[in-house]
């Protein structure tokens, strides 16, 4: 039987789900699949159809800062321009 | 980064089932959700391998040993399962058969039952109890008529749910966690809380795949746990509720606030205000002052607010007693 990963087993991973990042982050489902959409979280998928991974630590880093830039009143636009302009 | 401590399935069920559920009322509602979290527990024991009834139906290897769980209570587990276990006696019954027996409890076990887990909850940091939006209705308020319900810390209530959504509606495995929560959350009636009239297309498409490619997913999700007349009355307030979400249920809950008295929460304000933000301050108050966690997340001439979990518009109106009284009348926001 496959069981949930523990939050402990997630957070000593390299890789994560879209949806454990939800739970690592506190984001909703669908925004992280927006900012997916919108090429600001990368991700790897070796084949079609297979799960999306994301780096965990890269990625928790980057959510955290788009937190950060939409409570500081930017716009999403804005926020991928500066994003584009960090990497 | 919060520490984050793990969760029993049915600790996290109860989270969701029970989040803004009257907790000093027996509500039909509250009462099917009982008898699914009741499910819940049984099936947690089954995933940890522990569903072996021995001599006098104790049921043996509940919790594995070696294997850590954080939680501290267990109570809920042993109350369940002492329940259920005195009717398994020698025989070695099937996952069905323990699932059916767990969601037939009898009401004063269930009562029993709500009160270990939410305690449980409660001592984790994951559940509190505060005064019931229609508190804050002005009637309500004047008459100090006191309604309490249960909430979940808004964090922790995203995580569980948003994993769980992503999990269902990408592609990819399906763990067996999220196999049980699908089918606990189908037969507590919350699938249309946390899915979108869309995504529950795609959700029945994916219990659908889900029914004959995965073991446990064929097994439980035929059963069906709660009796009929809870049926029509769960399926009536929701139809209730639906019709009340429509753009002509609103202007009737407008004219006729007993058509669904929790959803037409009325709060006076001491004046008419012209400017909208004043408005809004006198809601905040009122809500502040009972209890209730407050962000605006739309302004203008009808905000948009969220309040604890749910999202509402903060509409002027006015009703009449003796007197005209001013005030707003909050509103479930509709799902776009």
């Amino acid at each position: 039987m496959s069981r949930q990963r523990s939050m402990e087993a997630i957070e000593a991973s390299e890789f994560v789900t879209i949806g454990e990042l939800a739970r690592l982050t506190a984001t909703r489902y669908s925004t992280l699949k927006f900012y997916t959409e919108e090429g600001m979280l990368p991700f790897e998928q070796a084949e079609e159809n297979l799960t999306r991974r994301y780096r965990r630590v890269e990625t928790v880093e980057r959510i955290l800062r788009i937190k950060q830039l939409r409570s500081e009143g930017m716009s999403v636009p804005e926020i991928k321009a500066k994003l584009m302009e960090e990497s | 980064m919060a520490e984050l401590k793990e969760l029993t399935l049915a600790q996290r069920f109860s989270m969701i089932a029970l989040n803004a559920q009257r907790s000093n009322m027996m509500t039909t509602v509250k009462k099917i959700s009982l008898r699914t979290i009741a499910a819940a527990v049984i099936l947690e024991v089954y995933l940890e391998d522990g569903l072996t009834a021995g001599a006098k139906g104790h049921i043996e290897g509940a919790v594995v040993p070696g294997k850590e769980i954080s939680t501290g209570d267990l109570a809920y587990r042993e109350l369940i399962l002492k329940a259920v276990g005195s009717k398994a006696r020698d025989r070695q019954p099937k996952l069905p058969w323990w699932l059916k027996k767990a969601s037939s409890l009898p009401k004063r076990t269930l009562a029993r039952f709500e009160l270990v887990m939410a305690k449980g909850l409660a001592d984790l940091g994951r559940m509190e109890e505060i005064p019931n939006l229609l508190g804050c209705d002005m009637f309500y308020e004047s008459a100090g008529v006191s309604i309490k319900e249960y909430r979940c810390p808004i964090d922790e209530y995203t995580r569980i749910t948003e994993g769980f959504r992503a999990e269902i509606l990408e592609e990819g495995p399906v763990s067996d966690d999220a196999v049980c929560l699908l089918w606990l959350l189908r037969e507590s009636g919350c699938l249309p809380d946390l899915f979108s009239r869309n995504e529950l297309d795609l959700v029945a498409t994916r219990i659908g795949e889900l029914d004959t490619s995965h073991s446990l997913a064929h097994m439980i999700f035929p059963i069906q746990i709660y009796r009929g007349w809870e049926i029509a009355v769960k399926d009536a307030l929701r139809i209730k509720r639906s019709f009340i979400r429509s753009t002509v249920g609103t202007g009737m809950l407008f004219l006729f606030p007993l058509l669904d008295r929790s959803q037409a929460v009325f709060i006076e304000t001491e004046a008419w205000f012209s400017n909208s933000k004043q408005r809004l301050e006198a809601v905040k108050n009122r809500l502040e002052a009972q209890g209730h966690v407050f962000t605006v997340l739309k302004e203008g001439e009808i905000p948009t607010i969220k309040i604890d979990n749910l999202v509402y518009e903060v509409v002027p109106h006015y009703v009449t007693v003796r007197v005209p009284i001013q005030g707003v009348r909050l509103l479930p926001k509709r799902p776009i």
